[in-house]
């Protein structure tokens, strides 16, 4: 593809921007590239839809269930003739079966129902007469799903308790008695909301950051494996335009991306202050990261090295990206913002950011930009790691920090 | 005999790729990892073994000196907290989040208010305790007003005794921690998650597999040897299918060891065994669209998200319209059969449509294979 651009060079050499364009036209008329782009949004829909039903689920006030799919997960028999128990149980999770004590204790010892609850017959007299109930729980050890109804069935007999006592109350205290009042505040957003409208969202805008790998490592190792690197290397070329090049090309999809995930999760109904500013945010971290990428794509020899390379150098971006930002919610330190995704996620709070705070995560990003990319054109610029034999990685390293002698 | 040979060489290819066998290895810290995190969450959820674990006592509540006077500031002491006075409200509002994780005051005659650190991590066990004590609390105040004796007050206080009777313990399943939070965790979704992850692998070394071949130019060769296309295909699958299941296998071991028992294996094999067919038939389709194995790693990739949104998102969504649908998604089906000690045998019916899916899948995708496409004639 570069004796293409070569045919069409100018005196002076080729510029970055040239190859930029000429990459990022091609990315963008390749019919494979827009079929992922599309996919990738139809998974971003599927993404929103899970986050609603859990914010829905989480805002219901009935309490959160871990698995809320999971109806009849837990079984129970009840011999209760008044419903004075059964009525509080939460059939959400677990299936109530209701019969006779023989019946129930039969199932149990064959295996059909997990506990029996037995509540005494004569449990109508005793709240007529201020007397105290007996309930008795009989459950399956053998069950591993036994803590589950132990307590469901705890607190049934809690809510079964309150309401008594409430009843008893009401009628052996005075009606003119004042009760004493309770409110109760709440400071703060959940945690559970937080991580869903916050830290979700924010991290929803972080991936397509992590999206377009296989495009750089295509670009990279994709020059060696086709043996167009020669070529390439031969030609008038500065390997910092190269890299450079085929680095802001990328950049341009990704900013595409995230402008397009931005306005589809603003249609959608999240709510992201700032946007322009959480743009640039997530688009500054965008350049370390493919920075990353081209060092790995320009160290490894083929397309699967390329993949574990990546996966476990994501692997660790991820980690720096969100470790601050998980310290951020506990703990509100100033170096959690070292993080754009903890900057994101203040702007989301609507928090009072002064000008030096954001100072913190875009100085980072440009130390990380600077050093990426100086890694990778010296990589790129040395025979032995593109063409081969190429040097192992303690030797580069040594190299790079000049201990050349070391390693003789 | 013809089909042994390609399937002996590429269990071979397998055995021998150093990045299926570091696959396995990070599976291993993967459910390492799940289940310190069930543990964990388990230990911050749930109120009993919250107070085993003596992390209530470390938990301070504030509270001004009328309630701290009052029977109030007990019931929040029974309830294990450390209860600490202070005399400005402003300033235990600062550390509301920090040092206190609630704040108590008498606000007028007859009135409390209670402020909660919603952000705590802490937050549904502080608040259940807190409104246990203010339950007890305003009855208290009542039954005082009333004049009742103390015995009758006892029994308003206390009017339900459940008794746990234990059935079966020498049957006792081994559980690690015994706690819903820590069985819903591990059962209504690590349990499936692990035991489907070599699955998702297998698909990816079905796409290498294949493509590689292509790409090496060797399968023209393969197409022409006296096999036929089923043959070949089953030559490459069966080895993958026997890696996948045996990897799953091994993770059944894992969880027992881990003391979560995994109940009727051979049910979960089953269904596995056709969700495996399943994965390994959309690898063999994608391999037949894409023209090298970095296309083929990007579109496995999307193919995958898709296949966990439809068998991990329906555990965390409550869909009252979709429940029939749902009873039959195989991640459902595998939570309900792995934790059961005697399962029901005709459940396995609901795993029909998973099996009539999966051999449709791979069906069309044997069809699809033996179209000229595969060699791009």
């Amino acid at each position: 593809m570069y004796l293409l651009i070569l045919l069409n060079r100018d005196d002076n050499g080729l510029k970055f921007t040239t190859i930029s364009k000429w990459e990022f036209l091609e990315t963008l008329k390749s019919r494979k590239f827009l079929t992922i782009f599309f996919l990738q949004i139809s998974v971003l829909f599927l993404m929103i839809f899970v986050f609603n039903a859990f914010a829905t689920n989480i805002e219901s006030q009935q309490g959160i269930s871990i698995t809320p799919s999971l109806a009849g997960f837990a079984s129970l028999d009840v011999d209760d003739e008044g419903r004075l128990f059964s009525k509080y149980i939460n059939p959400d999770l677990i299936t109530i079966t209701h019969s006779t004590f023989d019946e129930s204790m039969e199932n149990l010892n064959a295996g059909e129902t997990m506990a029996v609850v037995l509540v005494p017959e004569d449990s109508l007299d005793k709240i007529r007469d201020i007397g105290t109930i007996d309930v008795k729980l009989y459950l399956d050890q053998a069950d591993p799903k036994r803590s589950v109804v132990r307590d469901e069935v705890n607190r049934t007999a809690k809510l079964m308790a309150v309401g008594m006592s409430n009843s008893w109350i009401n009628s052996l205290t005075p009606q003119n008695s004042t009760p004493e009042v309770v409110t109760q505040e709440s400071a703060g957003e959940s945690l559970p909301m937080q991580i869903i409208t916050k830290a979700m969202i924010a991290i929803l805008l972080f991936l397509p950051l992590f999206l377009f790998g296989n495009m750089i490592i295509d670009s990279v190792v994709g020059e060696k494996e086709r043996k167009t690197g020669e070529i390439l290397m031969a030609m008038p070329i500065n390997p910092s335009d190269i890299i450079l090049g085929k680095s802001m090309a990328v950049l341009g999809i990704i900013a595409i991306q995230i402008a397009i995930w931005m306005a589809i999760l603003l249609i959608t109904g999240f709510e992201i202050s700032s946007p322009i500013l959480v743009y640039l945010l997530v688009l500054i971290t965008a350049v370390p990261v493919i920075g990353v990428t081209v060092i790995i794509a320009a160290y490894s020899k083929n397309y699967k090295e390329a993949g574990i390379g990546l996966t476990f150098g994501y692997i660790l971006i991820v980690g720096f990206i969100m470790i601050p930002t998980l310290a951020y919610l506990s703990n509100k330190s100033l170096i959690s913002n070292i993080s754009p995704l903890t900057m994101v996620m203040r702007l989301f709070s609507g928090d009072i950011i002064h000008a030096y705070e954001f100072l913190i995560p875009i100085g980072f990003m440009v130390f990380l930009s600077a050093v990426t990319y100086g890694i990778s054109i010296k990589l790129f610029q040395r025979d032995d790691v593109v063409f081969g034999p190429r040097p192992g990685l303690i030797r580069l390293i040594l190299e790079f920090v000049g201990l050349k002698k070391c390693i003789g | 005999m013809k089909i042994f040979y390609l399937s002996k060489k590429e269990a071979q290819d397998i055995l021998t790729n150093k990045i299926y066998l570091l696959i396995i290895f990070v599976q291993v810290f993967i459910i390492l990892g799940a289940f310190g995190m069930a543990v964990a969450t388990a230990v911050v959820a749930d109120p009993v073994l919250f107070d085993s674990y003596g992390i209530t006592s470390n938990l301070k509540v504030g509270v001004d000196q009328d309630i701290s006077r009052s029977q109030m500031a007990e019931y929040l002491k029974e309830q294990g907290f450390t209860i600490i006075k202070y005399n400005d409200r402003e300033d235990a509002i600062k550390y509301l989040g920090n040092d206190l994780v609630a704040i108590l005051e008498n606000s007028s005659q007859d009135e409390i208010t209670v402020t909660i650190d919603n952000t705590s991590p802490f937050y549904p066990v502080v608040d259940q305790k807190i409104n246990d004590s203010i339950t007890k609390y305003q009855q208290a105040k009542k039954l005082e007003a009333a004049g009742l004796n103390q015995s009758t007050i006892n029994i308003i206080q206390n009017p339900v005794i459940l008794t746990e009777i234990p059935v079966n313990q020498d049957y006792e399943s081994p559980i690690a921690m015994d706690s819903s939070y820590f069985v819903e965790l591990m059962y209504g979704f690590i349990v499936p998650f692990v035991l489907l992850l070599p699955f998702f692998m297998a698909s990816n070394i079905v796409t290498d597999s294949i493509v590689g071949e292509r790409e090496r130019k060797t399968f023209e060769v393969l197409l022409m040897t006296p096999l036929t296309s089923t043959m070949v295909i089953m030559g490459k699958i069966i080895p993958i299918l026997f890696f996948s299941l045996l990897q799953s296998m091994a993770w059944i071991l894992l969880f027992d060891l881990l003391q979560v028992p995994i109940y009727n294996p051979a049910m979960i094999f089953l269904i596995l065994l056709f969700v495996g067919l399943g994965f390994i038939g959309i690898g063999i389709i994608i391999s037949m669209l894409v023209d090298s194995t970095k296309e083929a790693n990007s579109a496995i990739t999307l193919a995958l998200v898709f296949a966990t949104f439809i068998l991990f998102a329906p555990l965390f969504i409550k869909a009252p319209y979709f429940e029939a649908i749902l009873n039959f998604i195989p991640t459902i089906l595998m939570v309900r059969i792995s934790s059961t000690p005697i399962a029901d045998p005709w459940l396995i019916l609901s795993a029909i449509p998973t099996i009539l899916i999966s051999m449709l899948i791979f069906i069309i995708s044997v069809r699809y294979f033996r179209h000229e496409r595969a060699i791009r004639l």
